[in-house]
């Protein structure tokens, strides 16, 4: 039971939301952030940082999105910490208007 | 028509929940609705996030099992049988009854009980201390939480806010001790987890290991209640290393000589025997503590919850005094920084108004009370209840129960849902919630005063603390000015808006900002506040030695009366002072019960607010028992077996986890579940019995046996 990042932060990673965490629960994939379900405290504080609304609470969770719950207890496993904003991938401002954003 | 939505408003919001961080908010308001709620971005504290609690307060305004209607009970108490009334029935035949008490049994058969339920101003700990005041009621003497640790901190340093908590920033060396900042003061963490960042070691000192204890660079784990010895053998190590401050102790200090002789004999090894720690790690904390400046000392409220838990905060009060860590920015100690918050408590609770001779009675003691194990003059014909939830945050629960089923006791509660303690009122009425009234929010984690805009009316006929208190002293004939304010002119008159801390702050300030740093304590990032000793107390300096000191309750937790304090002679230096109940000091109770147990604040919820929510409790989880496998393989318990948890006072049950978070002897339940959701809440088996001062609490000085359920 936590909060997770979900695939529209793939290509993005604007990384606004990792400066809201209390507790320096995102890791750094490549591609992606992930959230440490053991470290999260579920504050939420992260969920209206992200510009693509790529972050949830799993009890809100879109049922297409419910593989991303194991996704991220596994992957933040093994990355890094990521406790600073970074900037985004190049062409990110691309995928958030394709996103919709 | 228009068809279009009203656009979406945004307010000041205060969280009024029972937590030092006191989160300036955001309301989102759309068509008279709370749709939504958010940090405060602005805010240096909130930084613009809440907690897993308040993060979606809009749906707590809008549970569906809110309390709309004045009730009034039908059935057996505690059966929930109510039927719905008018205001004007409810408030006359409250007024009706208590008129005939007090004709027939005086004033005294009546008692108020609240706590921080609410930590507004205006509808909060003290709402209606005035009301009961001007009664001549019982005054009722509330302790849950901080009250041990407000008289041994008054007592060592006076009231000081002590160390700026964002000045944090600047330390070094970072003791949280006895608190679980991750779940209970989250917004304090993050400041701590910065410092962290930057090369500032954190040691977390707690009996299990806490969220927090497992984000420390360092988890100290004594055994519980031991923590004076503890500080003791630091102090003994600082002294005999000569690691203090020697020209701050002979110009700031009172006692050292005295202490020096007390710490004698309180060596390391002597500490090891007592809190399982070994003495080599004791030395090279004391010595890690005396010499990586500057050093922080955060005190937690969990310390005092022994029955030497206060004289604990004694010892480790002084330690920052001892080595001269308040010379420096984020040097010093944290307890509650409310002492230097600018509040008019006299005012607020008009303890002028009570008549002399007016008995106290305690509220940790409420079951003694009501069933009349306590002897009084003038037993308890009523009580009123708002901001509280006795039968899960008060010891001796079933003792409590017993007291509520009194046919003969007149129950009056003010709530927002029917609590485990509503269950048996009499009259039920149905309270406003946050942002459904206007106030100020206390706070006892920071220095900013916090606005609490109201932007939504009550569901039903929901109606403020204070508005239930102004038209009760109508019909009681109470005709004080108090009693006529608004909640906007109690806010005038609460807060000391002359004093140089308000300089520039005024109510329009507050309205138009939502919160506002105090003036007088300056930059965080230059302050030192004791510096140059100037200590509040009456040397102006910090009391290693108390002479002729006695116990007592700080004011705002006792009606702000002085009548009947406890007055018992205290020890005039800190020391050990052991439990009343663990294997070591009460080996003839142990061979029955052998486990202690710690009962702290579960993560998901605000003591007893949100364990009737879904969500909240899907994210805490059942009521967990969490125990070392060393003791569960002796009592045959697997991870996920239903336990019962019980001693002589009573029992509860939970879901056991195995885990090696706690160590062989102790076992972990946190607090807040319902009773009526669950089979017993944890403070079934909690004593009554008050700590070493303050009439503090002593949850964690209880041992219980767990056996299959």
């Amino acid at each position: 039971m936590a909060t997770l990042v979900t695939d529209n932060c793939q290509r993005c990673r604007f990384t606004e939301c990792v400066t809201a965490c209390p507790v320096s629960a995102f890791r750094a994939g490549e591609e992606m952030l992930f959230i440490d379900p053991d470290t999260c405290v579920d504050c939420g504080a992260c969920i209206p940082k992200c510009p693509v609304q790529a972050i949830y609470e799993d009890l809100d969770l879109p049922e297409h999105l419910n593989e991303w719950i194991e996704i991220n207890e596994r992957r933040s496993k093994i990355m890094p910490k990521i406790t600073n904003k970074e900037p985004p991938y190049v062409g990110a401002d691309d995928r958030k208007a394709s996103l919709g954003f | 028509m228009n068809q279009t939505a009203d656009e979406i408003q945004t307010f000041h919001g205060g969280c009024p929940h029972d937590c030092p961080d006191t989160c300036s908010m955001q309301f989102k308001v759309q068509d008279g609705k709370l749709i939504g709620v958010r940090g405060n971005p602005d805010h240096p504290i909130t930084q613009g996030g809440l907690c897993v609690k308040l993060k979606d307060y809009e749906k707590r305004h809008y549970h569906p099992d809110r309390l709309l209607y004045p009730l009034k009970r039908t059935g057996p108490k505690g059966s929930k049988q109510f039927k719905r009334i008018s205001w004007d029935e409810a408030l006359d035949e409250i007024s009706t009854k208590w008129k005939d008490i007090i004709a027939s049994d005086g004033p005294h058969a009546i008692m108020p009980n609240s706590y921080l339920g609410n930590q507004g101003l205006v509808h909060g700990l003290n709402g209606g201390d005035a009301f009961f005041n001007r009664m001549g009621a019982t005054v009722c003497e509330r302790t849950f939480c901080g009250e041990g640790s407000c008289t041994a901190w008054l007592l060592t340093v006076g009231p000081t806010a002590g160390v700026d908590p964002e000045s944090f920033c600047h330390s070094k060396y970072i003791v949280i001790w006895a608190c679980n900042s991750v779940s209970t003061n989250l917004h304090h963490w993050r400041i701590i987890s910065e410092a962290q960042k930057n090369g500032a070691k954190v040691v977390v000192i707690d009996s299990y290991a806490s969220k927090t204890a497992k984000e420390a660079d360092w988890h100290i784990a004594p055994k519980p209640g031991t923590d004076g010895a503890l500080a003791m053998a630091m102090i003994n190590v600082i002294i005999s290393e000569g690691l203090q401050d020697q020209d701050y102790i002979d110009n700031y200090t009172v006692g050292y000589a005295e202490l020096t002789e007390r710490a004698k004999t309180r060596t390391p090894e002597w500490a090891e025997e007592i809190t399982g720690i070994p003495a080599e790690d004791i030395r090279r904390f004391a010595r890690e503590y005396a010499t990586t400046p500057p050093a922080a000392i955060r005190l937690g409220v969990a310390l005092e919850r022994t029955y030497g838990g206060s004289q604990a905060i004694r010892a480790a009060t002084c330690l920052p005094a001892l080595i001269g860590a308040w010379r420096h920015v984020g040097g010093g100690a944290l307890q509650f920084p409310v002492w230097e918050h600018p509040y008019k408590f006299d005012v607020i609770c008009r303890p002028d108004l009570i008549p002399e001779g007016t008995p106290v009675v305690n509220n940790l003691q409420l079951g003694r009370v009501l069933t009349g194990e306590t002897k009084l003059e003038t037993p308890i014909k009523s009580m009123m209840v708002w901001n509280t939830n006795p039968i899960t945050q008060a010891p001796e629960t079933d003792k409590i129960i017993k007291g509520l089923e009194r046919e003969d006791l007149f129950l009056v509660v003010a709530e927002h849902f029917i609590s485990d303690t509503a269950a048996y009122a009499d009259i039920l009425l149905p309270a406003a919630m946050g942002a459904e009234m206007e106030d100020m929010i206390l706070s006892w984690g920071h220095l900013y005063l916090t606005y609490n805009t109201k932007c939504i009316e009550p569901p039903g006929e929901a109606k403020p603390n204070n508005e239930i208190f102004r038209q009760l002293a109508k019909r009681m004939g109470y005709e004080e000015e108090n009693f006529r304010w608004s909640d906007t002119e109690c806010l005038e008159n609460y807060v000391d808006w002359d004093s140089p801390t308000c300089e520039g702050i005024d109510l329009a300030y507050m309205r138009e900002h939502g919160f506002a740093r105090l003036k007088d304590f300056g930059d965080k990032d230059v302050r030192a506040r004791h510096a140059k000793g100037e200590f509040p107390t009456p040397t102006g300096k910090c009391h290693f030695l108390v002479e002729g000191a006695t116990n007592f309750v700080a004011g705002p937790f006792r009606q702000m009366y002085e009548g009947f304090q406890p007055g018992e002679a205290l020890d005039s230096l800190p020391d050990y002072l052991a439990s009343r109940e663990t294997p070591d000091t009460n080996s003839q109770l142990a061979a029955k019960y052998p486990l202690n147990i710690i009962s702290p604040k579960s993560h998901g919820f605000l003591n007893s607010c949100y364990a009737n929510v879904e969500d909240k409790i899907k994210r805490q989880g059942e009521q967990f028992v969490l125990i070392n496998e060393l003791d569960a393989i002796a009592r045959g318990v697997k991870e996920g077996d239903q336990v019962r948890v019980f001693n002589d006072r009573g029992a509860f049950e939970g879901v056991a986890k195995i885990s090696e978070d706690v160590n062989s002897g102790i076992i972990v339940a946190t607090l807040g579940y319902w009773r009526q959701l669950n089979n017993g809440t944890v403070n079934c088996i909690s004593s009554a019995e008050f700590g070493d001062m303050g009439h503090s609490t002593t949850f964690s000085d209880n041992l219980v046996e767990v056996s299959l359920a």
